[in-house]
């Protein structure tokens, strides 16, 4: 359940944000998971709804794009994609899952066999863009 | 984008009273025996007390105290573990056991900023962080992302490892970081240092020596199974976290 922390961590973004623009009514939050970090989306969202009880803002608002998780060989400059490592076992797929950095602990390049390797994107959970409503006077 | 760990770290460390950075330029220096065993100390001292494992790549500190390296229990977040019953206890080295840790210096803020907005600590006196050597990444993250961060930083009489460290000195005095003294590790009789003249160079304190111990796994194993720290060492660490708490007062 420690979605419940990167979901508090959005909330607490929106909240500096709202405050930050004189309170105005958000309209949208467009938030990115990343494929890699394995976020649980059932789980993430219970937890956003709990921390936004009382809060100004409305579930509603919140949207989420599963973006697909890239990496590049700094060695042998190959692409490739999560998918392709299909050798994760359970215990390396929760590390992951806990801190995406692991990533470099358990995965290799594909092409060359080099633990230097960049991840493209998709990471983990950060927010795209927040929408507040233009006050008309 | 927006990154939002970065809102939430201020939350995550709000119940920590004090957050130190044990830290030096040089490798090899006892940086993270120092950290292991002033936690140990300052905990035997009635202090709660937490240790952070910075050193990614280097990861020692849960060797040290005896740490069995489960994932972490969640709740709205994940809980530190608990090092010798009376230490929480947070590293990398619990995802990625006793394997290599090859990362370069954007996964490496990565990883800082995802552990430090995940990790929920309980009320803590004295967060201690062993952090790796070096004036890199990890150093200038810490600085940038921990509120109120305060360095101990460690050298050995090294004539070597006194010029190494006070480049980090110069660094902290240059940045105005809140230094709460240097530590002389390794200290064997009749060592001829220059480590006082150091400290009053930069305006801080030497907070004592600690003597070379042949037994400092013999030493440590039994800090880490809960006996008191034993010996001048014992004392000398004792002495040392005795000054660290009093700076903050």
């Amino acid at each position: 359940m420690h979605e419940w922390a990167l979901a508090e961590a959005v909330v607490s973004t929106v909240e500096r944000l709202y405050e930050e623009n004189g309170r105005k009514t958000v309209l949208a939050v467009n938030v990115l998971i990343g494929e890699l970090q394995h976020i649980e989306m059932e789980i993430f969202s219970v937890g956003l709804k709990n921390i936004l009880a009382g809060s100004p803002f409305s579930p509603d608002v919140f949207h989420f794009e599963i973006e697909k998780a890239t990496f590049r060989c700094n060695l042998c400059k190959g692409d490739w994609l999560l998918e392709q490592h299909t050798d994760l076992g359970e215990e390396e797929l929760e590390a992951i899952h806990f801190l995406p950095e692991a990533a470099h602990v358990y995965m290799r390049c594909p092409f060359c066999g080099s633990p230097d390797f960049g991840l493209e994107k998709g990471r983990g959970v950060s927010i795209k863009s927040v929408e507040l409503e233009e006050l008309l006077r | 984008m927006i990154d939002p760990r970065l809102d939430v770290i201020g939350k995550r460390l709000a119940p920590v009273k004090r957050i130190i950075a044990v830290s030096s330029a040089k490798g090899g220096v006892g940086k993270s025996v120092c950290a292991a065993l002033s936690a140990l100390a300052l905990s035997e001292g009635g202090y709660r007390t937490g240790l952070l494992d910075l050193d990614f790549q280097g990861a020692s500190a849960h060797l040290l105290l005896d740490v069995e390296l489960d994932f972490p229990e969640e709740e709205s977040g994940i809980k530190p573990l608990r090092a010798s019953n009376s230490v929480d206890f947070m590293s990398f080295a619990v995802f990625s056991r006793e394997h290599p840790v090859p990362l370069r210096g954007s996964d490496v803020t990565q990883a800082m900023l995802e552990l430090l907005a995940i990790t929920i600590w309980d009320p803590l006196d004295f967060l201690l962080i062993d952090m790796p050597p070096g004036i890199g990444d990890e150093i200038l993250d810490a600085l940038r992302y921990l509120p109120g961060l305060e360095f101990l930083v460690v050298t050995t009489p090294s004539r070597l490892a006194l010029h190494v460290v006070e480049r980090l000195l110069a660094m902290l005095c240059e940045l105005k970081a809140p230094v709460v003294g240097l530590v002389e590790n390794m200290v064997r009789p009749g060592s001829d240092s220059s480590a006082r003249a150091l400290a009053e160079k930069y305006g801080t304190a030497l907070l004592g020596s600690v003597p070379f111990e042949e037994r400092i796994d013999e030493i440590l194993a039994e800090g880490a199974s809960g006996k008191p720290l034993s010996g001048n060492f014992g004392h000398s660490i004792r002495s040392i976290t005795a000054r660290v708490a009093a700076s903050g007062r």
